[in-house]
């Protein structure tokens, strides 16, 4: 079976290299020639999970799977946790500091957006392990995003 | 070679012979479209945007642009020129704009058209019509730099909805032109050539290849830097009272003179094909919130810093500035305004044709292969030295991965990685 895996590693606070792993991302995905909607939802999806790492977590990682069916992102990070991942994916739920939030980041919206943009979306997580999400958008003919 | 010419026409071209291999237009490149063959920089066809950053860039004056010459005149009975408006901005000393646009018509030409007529038009159509259309994807982008469109359609084609419908000003104005010429001289479509005075290179291949539209009524093309040796000899006499510009239309080509007078507070006015490029990451990501109208020109400056241009970009900004001010404003009648929008609700001067994306980007057609020859590129990447040196004739040691996985530029040879190994081999002594 073809598929391929990327792995990046995402700092904690490095505001200046964010968004570096999602522009990868996207760039990848247009290689290979996968439909332009899917590399939207994706990289938009991928950048929220990359801002999550480096605001709220101590790092991680992404990682980018593809296979000829399915467009894969995995974040995994090495803490705090998620206390509550329901109240986390209500739209405007955030624990982001003031400070973050003067920065434009933190509006309470990660979440909620990686929901809008995938077909489907795993999150494990309790305080203290880290958080795990999965973040999945089907390549099937026909099934082009919004 | 000639196929290729035809299929992919562009107007930026290698002199071959003036080329040294020396690799700086391949690190300038927005779309990766040079390679070294031979020493030489060729330029790949189906991903070259026509911007001109080669151009600039070369020390060697090897990369330039194919224009029409002046003997294209002889070939019709009645002639009008169209010069860019960037052109006000050559002149050192106090020329005045009237002075300038005598000299043109002293080239030879029957009558001079001014491209403010459709800066003009544009604002008011943006402003009163598509900016009011709450269904227009946001936000809007500028229709009038045909670099930009073309990057958006090979790297942005998520972004193709968000174009403004409408023509660029050059276009507008010659069909304009040409329209009011058959009605006052009785010649035909055909006996009237409208000719553009041009400070881009990426126009010249837009009357060729229009996008957007089906064809073109510019029949010919100009460079700048070829009339502005023209005009030289012939300003300071018998000037004739040629201009209708005000303000609004003559600062439009200067970055920023196309969202300023739309009189919204949501515009960004972005110059430069790589921080155009920047800012259109941000919009395809969602990150610009908000924001309702985008103004990407390719060139820093604007039009001023186009490729065909003699002066300085920010001299010609500051020139054309001192000159906007002694012109009048634009105070459009509501009548004229709702004639404008007839205008553009009609097709005669809107986009009407689709402008398709280009995925000129992707390894392969089936996602299958393009998987299997991404594999090749990571391992391979492993193995490469990394440093981009662009001597194999690639831009990046990525794209020569590329390349090599997809076939083409077989003969490219790693130095960097000749020379590792062949250190390695040496005999310790």
């Amino acid at each position: 079976m073809e598929d391929i895996k990327y792995v990046f590693d995402v700092k904690k606070d490095d505001f200046v290299r964010a968004g570096e792993t999602s522009s990868k991302v996207k760039k990848i995905l247009r290689e290979l020639g996968i439909d332009s909607s899917i590399i939207r939802k994706i990289s938009i999806a991928a950048y929220e999970a990359e801002m999550n790492i480096v605001i709220h977590s101590t790092g991680g990682q992404i990682v980018l799977e593809i296979t000829p069916g399915v467009i894969r992102i995995t974040a995994n990070d090495r803490g705090p946790g998620i206390a509550d991942v329901e109240l986390a994916m209500k739209e405007g739920y955030s624990t982001a500091t003031d400070r973050v939030r003067e920065m434009g980041f933190g509006a309470g919206m990660g979440l909620p957006n990686m929901k809008r943009c995938s077909d489907r979306l795993y999150v494990t997580s309790s305080e203290g392990t880290g958080t795990h999400i999965v973040i999945e958008v089907d390549l099937k003919a026909g099934e082009q995003g919004e | 070679m000639n196929k290729m010419k035809e299929k992919y026409f562009h107007s930026v071209v290698l002199d071959a012979d003036r080329c040294v291999g020396c690799t700086s237009c391949l690190k300038v490149c927005p779309t990766e479209a040079i390679r070294l063959k031979e020493g030489k920089a060729c330029i790949i066809g189906e991903k070259c945007i026509d911007c001109g950053e080669c151009i600039r860039i070369c020390p060697n004056h090897a990369k330039n642009a194919v224009t029409d010459s002046k003997e294209i005149l002889k070939n019709y009975k009645y002639t009008i020129a169209i010069p860019s408006l960037v052109l006000y901005g050559q002149f050192r000393g106090n020329v005045g704009i009237n002075e300038m646009l005598t000299a043109v018509k002293k080239i030879g030409f029957d009558e001079i058209f001014e491209a403010s007529v459709g800066t003009e038009i544009i604002t008011n159509v943006i402003k009163n019509h598509i900016l009011r259309n709450p269904e227009k994807k946001r936000p809007i982008i500028n229709s009038s730099c045909p670099a930009a469109l073309r990057l958006i359609q090979i790297r942005f084609p998520e972004l193709l909805p968000n174009i403004a419908d409408i023509e660029t000003p050059v276009e507008i104005a010659a069909r304009l032109a040409k329209a009011e010429a058959v009605r006052r001289t009785g010649f035909s479509m055909e006996e009237i050539g409208v000719i553009y005075i041009s400070p881009c290179t990426a126009r010249m291949t837009s009357v060729k290849h229009p996008i957007g539209i089906k064809k073109s009524y510019i029949d010919g093309v100009l460079s700048m830097k070829d009339v502005y040796g023209m005009m030289l000899r012939n300003l300071g006499s018998n000037t004739e009272d040629l201009t209708r510009s005000t303000k609004e239309s003559l600062l439009w080509p200067i970055i920023g003179g196309q969202g300023e007078p739309l009189g919204i507070k949501n515009y960004l006015a972005v110059d430069g094909i790589h921080e155009v490029i920047k800012i259109l990451e941000e919009i395809e990501m969602d990150k610009l919130e908000g924001l309702e109208f985008f103004e990407g020109m390719a060139c820093v400056g604007g039009c001023v810093g186009g490729p065909l241009t003699i002066e300085n970009p920010f001299i010609a900004r500051r020139r054309m500035k001192t000159l906007a001010k002694g012109l009048p404003d634009s105070n459009p009648s509501d009548e004229e305004i709702k004639g404008q929008i007839e205008m553009y609700k009609s097709g005669f001067i809107r986009l009407t044709e689709a402008i398709e994306p280009k995925a000129v980007m992707r390894l392969d057609d089936d996602i299958c292969k393009s998987i299997k020859k991404m594999e090749k590129i990571k391992e391979m990447l492993k193995d490469l030295p990394g440093i981009d040196c662009g001597v194999c004739g690639a831009p990046t040691c990525k794209a020569f991965a590329e390349d090599i996985v997809k076939g083409e530029n077989r003969n490219a040879v790693c130095i960097v990685k000749t020379m590792k190994s062949f250190n390695k081999e040496k005999p310790q002594s």
